[in-house]
């Protein structure tokens, strides 16, 4: 990569370009933080138990509106008569429950649902519970619109799941709580409809043993959890402003590589490739959930994101190898590298099947997790060990070409002053063009992981007094999206060629020495 | 309840605890529908409108507040109406009240759940778990055990009755004089007496029989009685018992 803009910028320029990327950058932390609410918001609701006193399956049980169903209080016990009672109780949850007396429904805006069960058991010194139990819940959602009858709901999905319930108990009285964890149950990629209607039984069965050694379950709790409507349209407006940013530099640096006699470099081809991944990145595709049902978003924003990942850490290896020094002619062939980036193809590989056998199978099953299963845990935990055995690789990789770089680097230093000008050019541009990456990528790298760390922190507090004026998670998410489009933007205006030809300049600045 | 009695100042943090969690919890139902969210501080960025609209347009944007918060201002407004904490009585109730309520609030747990990229946590959300009332219940009563007693200083706050006492904390129960004697029946305070009452013969804290019969002595009898026995239970809400007939012995408080 002979003359790239970077070598041939002023200090004056270039000062003025990078005040001008932080300032874009301060933008958007403060965009994320002031503007937009948290990215996701909770809603905690109590299970109605209902009675099903025909035991119709095909009945659905809901709790406002007109024909709600009768409810039962599970406290009661009978002593006297057997009776099987447990399958004719459904727990009803409606989403989302009313506030301020007004009868809330999702909007589309809102992207997408989870749901997490919690029990409330007690303890009985007549059934004491095993610390994992294996519980069976008959689960089944539905929908319905604004302008629906209160009746008339319809079939979402269904499903009969195992999931594993870990409890312990601190005293051992009678009546007391169980502490047990939560049940991740359901994951909806998009969140269509007005409401939803989840009916949730715990049916017990003597021959399957199904739920015979479930405790006494007093309550039911479901935490739903979506985005919020405020952070969806703060987000796509981000992509939406970065998305022709990106198109256009790319188009202005296609043009101008184009423009030269000699055939593009791989870094010039590696620098489209990462162009290209970050602009379908940034494609506001999540806008068509607004007018279609697209269940599949969840699981092709994983792939966009895979996508975007793949090309960065492509890239980086790439232009360290390509700064080696060691060959006099780059050899400008992608083959070579293959061993190099085996590391990144194995790991995307990894980490996309896994994808695909959770979110994938989510598509026909929102019920369906990997990990309740002990093969399917250890099917994922595989899949993730590999994935992260091939990101130690990667970098283990990186780094030693990296070394190799700055051992080549110094060699060459020392030989400067004896070379002829033209060399002697050519190597402290390629010197300038390696520090530079290096110093911006390090930074940039080391502000992700501080907002990672922060925004965990952040979100782990709980906080009392909401009246903060910073919503940092928010913050962070909008500030580090902006970070890497920013950052991309830049490399691709830098190290896209020059017009001024090397040889001919002499007063270049090297802002290294 | 007239005095201003430990026993007095139990009753107002669990009857204050209660509301707060009573309410939080029909929030939840959806029993309750006027459940206010607080948009104040979710609905900066958010676009103006006018009238019901708003409230959609703002739970749209950046979601509701807990239950627990709307659990809190209802408790605050209902059970402490009346309360103006001009007088020390207020002033007592007040900070029983607060009391019950923090006790809730402290039991709190927070759970999280990561969905992030294919699952991972660079996105977390976190929500607050309520706690069982049986819990709170006992944190109240080992408050009842250490309630302080207080009087009221020149400032106008609290202070311990004894000075070489720590100021009570925001969790402590505190009461202004010492509990009547709940021995003997007294209508005009509504104790009944513990005349009658059955005590255990073996235990030392207040339902033993040398404390709770106020050393008047009690009548020990044995009794036959028949019970349900070697139960077992399945989910829902099926017990099957034997039934045994047992002798028990009974101590009545004469």
């Amino acid at each position: 990569m002979p003359g790239s803009v970077l070598e041939n910028l002023s200090g004056k320029k270039l000062a003025v370009l990078v005040v001008l990327f932080l300032i874009c950058q301060i933008i958007c932390f403060l965009i994320g933080g002031l503007i937009a609410p948290k990215p996701s918001s909770t809603d905690t609701i109590l299970a109605t138990k209902c009675l099903d006193k025909t035991n119709n399956t095909a009945e659905w049980f809901y709790i406002r509106g007109e024909n709600k169903c009768s409810t039962m209080n599970i406290n009661v016990f009978s002593y006297e008569k057997y009776e099987r009672i447990a399958n004719q109780i459904v727990f009803s949850f409606q989403m989302p429950t009313p506030r301020d007396n007004i009868i809330l429904d999702y909007s589309r805006w809102q992207q997408n649902l989870i749901g997490i069960l919690q029990l409330d058991i007690s303890y009985h010194p007549e059934n004491e519970m095993k610390n994992r139990t294996v519980l069976t819940i008959d689960a089944k959602l539905g929908y319905r619109n604004q302008g629906d009858k209160d009746d008339d709901w319809k079939y979402y999905a269904s499903s009969v799941e195992q999931r594993n319930l870990d409890c312990i108990l601190e005293h051992k009285k009678d009546g007391y709580p169980y502490n047990c964890s939560f049940i991740p149950l359901f994951e909806l990629g998009s969140l269509h409809h007005d409401f939803y209607l989840l009916n949730i039984r715990l049916p017990v069965d003597n021959e399957k043993g199904m739920n015979l050694e479930l405790g006494k379950v007093d309550d039911m709790w479901l935490v739903a959890i979506n985005q919020t409507g405020g952070f969806t349209k703060v987000w796509m407006s981000l992509k939406s402003i970065f998305f022709p940013f990106i198109v256009g530099i790319l188009i202005w640096f296609w043009k101008r590589v184009h423009g030269l006699q000699r055939k593009p470099l791989l870094l010039e081809y590696m620098l489209l490739f990462l162009g290209t991944a970050l602009t379908f990145l940034n494609l506001p595709l999540e806008l068509l959930t607004l007018f279609y049902e697209l269940p599949f978003m969840l699981l092709l924003a994983d792939i966009r994101q895979g996508i975007f990942y793949a090309a960065l850490l492509s890239f980086w290896l790439i232009f360290a190898a390509e700064h080696l020094m060691v060959r006099e002619t780059q050899e400008n062939q992608f083959k070579t590298y293959w061993k190099h980036l085996s590391g990144v193809a194995i790991g995307c590989i990894a980490l996309f099947i896994f994808d695909l056998c959770e979110r994938g199978v989510q598509l026909r099953n929102p019920f369906y997790s990997i990990w309740v299963t002990d093969i399917g845990t250890k099917i994922a935990m595989g899949f993730l060990i590999v994935g992260g055995i091939s990101v130690g690789v990667y970098f283990l990789v990186l780094c030693w070409l990296i070394w190799q770089v700055f051992c080549n680097m110094r060699a060459k230093r020392a030989n400067l002053p004896v070379m002829s000008q033209a060399r002697r050019l050519h190597y402290s541009g390629i010197i300038y063009r390696f520090n530079f990456l290096m110093l911006t990528t390090l930074i940039c790298a080391a502000l992700t992981l501080i907002a990672f760390t922060l925004g965990q922190v952040s979100e782990g507090q709980w906080k009392w007094d909401e009246h903060q004026y910073l919503e940092y998670t928010s913050a962070f998410f909008t500030g580090v999206y902006g970070m890497w489009n920013i950052y991309i933007f830049a490399l691709i205006i830098l190290y896209a060629p020059s017009h001024k030809q090397w040889p001919s300049q002499i007063g270049i600045l090297f802002f290294i020495y | 309840m007239l005095s201003g009695c430990r026993e007095t100042a139990f009753i107002y943090a669990i009857t204050s605890a209660a509301v707060t969690h009573a309410v939080a919890r029909s929030c939840a139902e959806g029993s309750i529908e006027s459940c206010t969210c607080d948009y104040s501080h979710h609905s900066r960025g958010a676009p103006k409108s006018q009238g019901t609209i708003h409230g959609v347009k703002d739970w749209e944007w950046g979601g509701c507040s807990d239950n627990i918060g709307f659990g809190f201002k209802f408790s605050r407004e209902f059970v402490d109406t009346g309360e103006r904490g001009r007088s020390l009585r207020e002033k007592m109730n007040l900070h029983n009240n607060e009391a019950g309520r923090t006790h809730v609030a402290n039991e709190m747990r927070q759970e999280c759940k990561c969905h992030g990229m294919s699952g991972s946590c660079t996105v977390k959300t976190c929500w607050m778990r309520l706690p069982n009332f049986r819990v709170v219940g006992d944190n109240l009563k080992d408050r009842f055990d250490g309630a302080s007693r207080v009087m009221v200083s020149n400032a106008g706050s609290l202070r311990p009755y004894n000075p070489e006492h720590k100021p009570p904390t925001s969790k402590d129960l505190v009461y202004l004089e010492p509990s009547p004697g709940f021995c003997e029946k007294n209508p005009r305070l509504g104790i009944q007496g513990t005349h009658g009452r059955q005590c255990n013969d073996t235990s030392l804290g207040v339902d033993g029989c040398d404390l709770m019969c106020c050393g008047r002595g009690y009548r020990t009898q044995e009794i036959v009685v028949v019970e349900r026995c070697a139960c077992t239970f399945h989910w829902c809400c099926e017990v099957k018992c034997k039934l045994c007939r047992t002798k028990k012995t009974v101590h009545t408080c004469l």
